[in-house]
């Protein structure tokens, strides 16, 4: 056994194995569309960063002229949706797609055209919304277009046309990509893998799934409504009609909150991998984990009004949203508190993946910290839309889902390439990420505590925010380098990278037991699970022998060859193994392609009707056409 | 795995760098602190942000040492034993499950209690304040005292104020950070905001929008100025008089000599004057401009591509900028109470205008030379501002061509509107 982890090569993948653009284009494969994803997603991280970037250089003083009060609300409005629907999101479904498969010891996404699809729509909506900010006519309505500004009474512009369209089409690539994912984790682990052996980033993502599900049904149907009044009239936000406007801000946080536990839970499961790996013990107190990240995605949904306590709910509504929203505290300090306890008395391993998980929990502690001061209605009036918010969802989205999302890719690029990442600069990014970060973000709590409000793209001299504004700037600026200093790594490592072998960690879960990169068919034969550590029976019997090991949950799954637990080292074809795959497709691309040209018909009717109907019409007939076809097709080769 | 990380010398001067800034921020002048105890309220939040502190570092030191020791203890040696394997500890587990709510309930009680304080009735003598959102500037009006005015706000030191807040757009937030928490603007609605600043004595405050409302959000500020009892009425009596041109003359000592001008002969012409005001006293008391801090006089520079003859502001006449004001389109948006022909309600009130530190909703100081500019051209001075481009030659962002002669003015048609409304006392 302890030959495995030495053996130090594999054989490169195998000629007939189809490259080039048309490969990419067609892929069906949940690794390729993972790749596809994370290069998509940081290229989003980057240029949001930029958007950020250009506001703080804007705010380093008082009174400057940078940017005009017009493009900086489009750079705060498109910082924000960048960040969240095309930079974290996707940086999650990127392991959403390359793991879940092999953390469940399965050859593919229950849907695997549908997963091609999910990403086409995302790569064709990213761009139908962000060019706009190219030639300054971006969406300036903030990431959470309140009515009635949004509306067309005070946005007339196209400008809040690509938001409310654009983020249409975001939500029907997350809503499939999310459906696949719950289906994949239901129906395809690996005989023996009953929920409670699923590792914890696959649980973690088996909860962010149906927070999915639940969450962007509401944000569509108000974005239909917003639409529908942008586009024909109606008046469900048209205050002149008698609209309340708060219908808008109680549908889009009954989606936003639970976004937030979108955004953070899955970067919660990547660091639940790499602390329990690199202190050589298994995660302390797994199933208190599992059931406090249900309990997370629960109560996420009943904590809503919270962003809204300033808009006069009345003492009823601000007591309950108050305590539903301490309460949510409790799972997430049970989170650190055990994450902590996995390192406790273990033997810890200082990798750049490491080193981003603890700053994980350094830095969400901080901004679960800063959260409950606002869970307080009365502290929060004077909280709320100032810069003490902007710098506690930081904490928490780059503090906790950055950071976690960082170690994710530091601990799972070997596994992607092949080969390590350069640690010696990996530690360099982590440091200089992690002072930058709390320089830019930390003075945050004080601009806003003196009175700074947020989504101001000026503010006068003398009112005693000059010096932590500069400070942040600073730390902005700083971390333009660091950020630099990883896509070098990133780059340089995936060509010339310290070769991996399979189990680069000595993990103890399914994905580490197949060769690194994994071919196409990923488990040559379909291992039979026996405990929660399947790959450390094999490798360290002595580390699982207090782990219960029962066949129960045992099922035959119709699968090929099913054998015990062992490790792959041979890397052959899946035609020569006689695995059927999923055939490479167009359709999903072109059908992807449909639904976008369809909503770009919406979106220049106003301007040129006739055009606007061609537009609609074809994408239409695009999207039904493909669609039967791929529906028409079976989804393997005969073989 | 062993090489000396070199960037953790960069994490040494990190800490004590964050202490520096904590300690920073305890010095200063910080005129728009949220924990200035002027109202009651702003200290029932300091006690709670004080408790909320005291046990979220308590969480937090526990935790960053507790992670620091097992970075610290734990790091893998050489000879480092294989570790024992713990699965968990429920003893432990229940442990930080159930701590975490006593600390909770310790804030939850002070929370509830002043969530119902403050959304109480305010007391019945209060003093009644209609803020209007407008995008973007203020518009307060004082149905007791019968003023309408705009973005500057006069209120009672020791006495309760009651703010109903609607909007004619979209939605705003009203807050004075030193004086309370805020509360939103919002369509279809009144909501209510009260509080007493029972500390403070004659100081000025920033106010702000807090809800982003489109372009000129970061530009939608106004004051506010709390005063004595005397002060206040002698404001309010003033305010709620019509604007009297000529301005009567000053009241002066018996023995000083009044002095005579050229304004007698306005009185002449019944087209344009207007009639008598009810015992308009000739000026009411205004917050003293050298008490102003420095946070209350605006910096915002005036944009460079903008020019004006200010030389004519000297030699102005209020007579010809009556006149000129009276036949322009400011007459469509503007009211000034006393001037028969200026009935427009979509602009702010102009009746006192002259009495007013800021103009543009806190943006620019209220001088001749400042409101020059903006009647020239108001919307190079604040991105999306609604009031018209008068300047000849200015390009007219509405209409997409330069301002004619055709509802424009030039220079010296502005200077004398400046100098009429600088009688507006």
């Amino acid at each position: 056994m302890a030959t495995v982890a030495a053996s130090p090569s594999y054989a490169r993948p195998a000629a007939s194995e189809k490259e080039g653009f048309m490969a990419w284009l067609t892929t069906t494969d949940h690794k390729k569309i993972g790749t596809l994803y994370l290069h998509t997603s940081l290229f989003f991280f980057i240029f949001g960063g930029l958007e950020a970037v250009l506001m703080r250089w804007q705010l380093m003083k008082p009174n400057q002229t940078i940017v005009t009060a017009d493009q900086f609300n489009q750079l705060f409005t498109m910082h924000g949706t960048t960040m969240v629907f095309l930079a974290i999101m996707p940086l999650s479904a990127a392991f959403f797609n390359y793991l879940i498969p092999l953390q469940l010891g399965a050859r593919d996404v229950a849907f695997p055209r549908l997963n091609a699809f999910s990403y086409w729509v995302y790569l064709l909506g990213g761009i139908f919304i962000t060019l706009p900010i190219l030639f300054w006519v971006a969406p300036d309505g903030g990431w959470f277009a309140y009515a009635p500004l949004s509306g067309r009474t005070y946005s007339p512009a196209i400008n809040m046309d690509f938001w409310v369209l654009g983020i249409q089409i975001l939500g029907i690539s997350s809503l499939a990509a999310a459906f696949n994912f719950a289906t994949t984790i239901i129906n395809m682990r690996a005989p023996g893998m009953n929920l409670m052996r699923m590792p914890m980033f696959t649980w973690m993502s088996f909860v962010t799934q149906f927070l999915i599900i639940l969450a962007f049904p509401v944000i569509t149907i108000a974005l239909v409504f917003l639409q529908f009044d942008r586009f024909f009239g109606t008046n469900f936000y048209q205050v002149s009609a008698g609209a309340d406007p708060l219908l808008w801000q109680h549908l889009f946080w009954v989606f936003g909150h639970p976004e937030v536990y979108i955004l953070i839970l899955p970067a919660f499961g990547l660091v639940s991998e790499v602390l329990p790996t690199n202190s050589k013990k298994p995660l302390f107190g797994y199933g208190v984990m599992a059931y406090s990240g249900i309990l997370i995605g629960f109560l996420g949904f009943g904590v809503w009004a919270h962003h809204m306590f300033s808009v006069g709910m009345g003492p009823v509504g601000d007591t309950v949203f108050s305590l539903t929203t301490m309460l949510i505290a409790i799972p997430t300090g049970v989170k650190i508190f055990n994450w902590i306890f996995t390192m406790w008395g273990g033997s810890i391993r200082f990798t750049a993946a490491m080193k981003f998980a603890i700053g994980l929990i350094a830095l969400f502690t901080i901004g679960g910290i800063s959260g409950i001061t606002h869970s307080s209605p009365p502290s929060d009036l004077q909280q709320t839309d100032t810069y003490y918010i902007v710098a506690h969802f930081h904490y928490v989205l780059f503090g906790g889902a950055i950071m976690g999302i960082f170690s994710g890719i530091y601990h799972y690029f070997p596994k992607m390439y092949g080969r390590y990442m350069d640690e010696r600069l990996g530690t360099w990014h982590f440091w200089l990420n992690f002072i930058s970060m709390n320089l830019t973000f930390f003075p945050m709590h004080y601009s806003g505590l003196l009175g700074m409000p947020r989504r101001i793209y000026t503010y006068d001299t003398a009112q005693g925010w000059d010096t932590f504004n500069m400070l942040s700037t600073i730390g902005a600026f700083l971390l333009m380098p660091a950020t630099l200093i990883f896509i070098w790594n990133f780059f340089k490592s995936k060509k010339g990278g310290e070769p991996a072998p399979a189990n680069a960690w000595d993990a103890a879960t399914l994905e580490w037991s197949i060769p690194s990169p994994p071919p196409e068919y990923n488990f040559a034969k379909i291992p039979v699970v026996h405990s929660r550590y399947p790959l450390w029976d094999l490798t360290h019997p002595e580390r699982t022998k207090d782990v219960p090991h029962t066949d129960e949950g045992m099922r035959h799954t119709g699968e090929h060859d099913v054998v015990d637990m062992h490790i792959e080292t041979e890397r052959r074809t899946a035609k020569e193994l006689g695995i059927p795959m999923p055939s490479s497709t167009i359709k999903p691309f072109w059908t992807a392609l449909g639904i976008v040209v369809m909503f770009t018909g919406l979106l220049i009717m106003p301007h040129n009707k006739m055009a606007g109907l061609v537009g609609i019409f074809t994408g239409a007939a695009m999207l039904v056409g493909f669609l039967y076809a791929w529906l028409t097709t079976p989804l393997e080769e005969h073989h | 795995m062993t090489r000396k990380s070199p960037p953790r010398q960069l994490a040494r001067i990190a800490w004590p760098a964050m202490l520096l800034l904590a300690s920073a921020a305890c010095g200063g002048n910080y005129p728009n602190s949220t924990f200035l105890p002027n109202t009651e309220f702003n200290r029932d939040v300091t006690s709670l942000w004080n408790t909320m502190l005291l046990w979220g570092t308590v969480v937090f030191v526990i935790v960053e040492v507790i992670l620091i020791a097992a970075i610290v203890r734990y790091r893998r040696r050489p000879n480092s034993p294989e570790p024992e394997q713990v699965h968990g500890n429920t003893a432990m587990e229940i442990t930080w499950t159930v701590l975490p709510l006593f600390i909770l309930a310790i804030i939850a009680v002070p929370t509830v209690r002043n969530i119902w304080k403050y959304q109480g009735e305010a007391p019945a003598d209060a003093l009644q304040v209609q803020v209007i959102g407008h995008q973007w500037w203020w518009e307060f009006r004082y149905p007791q005292y019968k003023i309408t005015t705009a973005n500057e706000l006069y209120i009672q030191a020791n006495r309760a104020v009651r703010f109903e807040l609607q909007t004619v757009d979209v939605i705003h937030s009203f807050w004075i950070p030193a004086l309370g928490g805020k509360r939103d603007l919002v369509n279809n609605r009144t909501n209510i905001l009260w509080f007493t600043p029972d500390s403070t004595g004659e100081q000025g405050f920033i106010g702000s929008c807090n809800e982003y409302c489109g372009s000129s959000h970061a530009n939608m500020r106004f004051r506010a100025y709390t005063v004595n009892a005397a002060n206040f009425e002698s404001w309010a009596k003033h305010q709620a008089a019509n604007a009297v041109y000529p301005p009567p003359a000053p009241v002066v000592p018996a023995a000083a000599a009044v002095p005579t001008s050229n304004i007698g002969a306005a009185t002449q012409d019944p087209a344009t004057v207007t009639p008598p005001a009810p015992a308009a006293p000739s000026t009411g008391y205004e917050f003293p401009r050298e008490q102003l801090g420095a946070h209350l006089v605006p910096g915002t520079p005036l944009p460079a591509s903008l020019k004006f003859n200010e030389a004519l502001l000297a030699n102005a006449s209020a007579e010809r900028g009556l006149q000129t004001y009276s036949r322009s389109a400011c007459i469509g948006c503007h009211k000034i109470r006393g001037n028969p022909s200026s009935m427009g309600i979509l602009g702010p009130d102009l009746t006192h205008i002259a009495s007013r530190h800021t103009i543009a909703a806190g943006l620019f100081p209220n001088d001749a030379k400042h409101m020059a500019y903006w009647i020239k051209n108001a919307v190079t001075m604040k991105p999306g501002a609604k009031m018209q481009v008068f300047g000849i030659g200015e390009m007219d962002a509405v209409m997409k061509r330069p301002m004619t002669t055709q509802g424009g003015l030039t220079d010296e048609q502005i200077a004398d509107v400046v100098a009429y409304l600088r009688t507006l006392k």
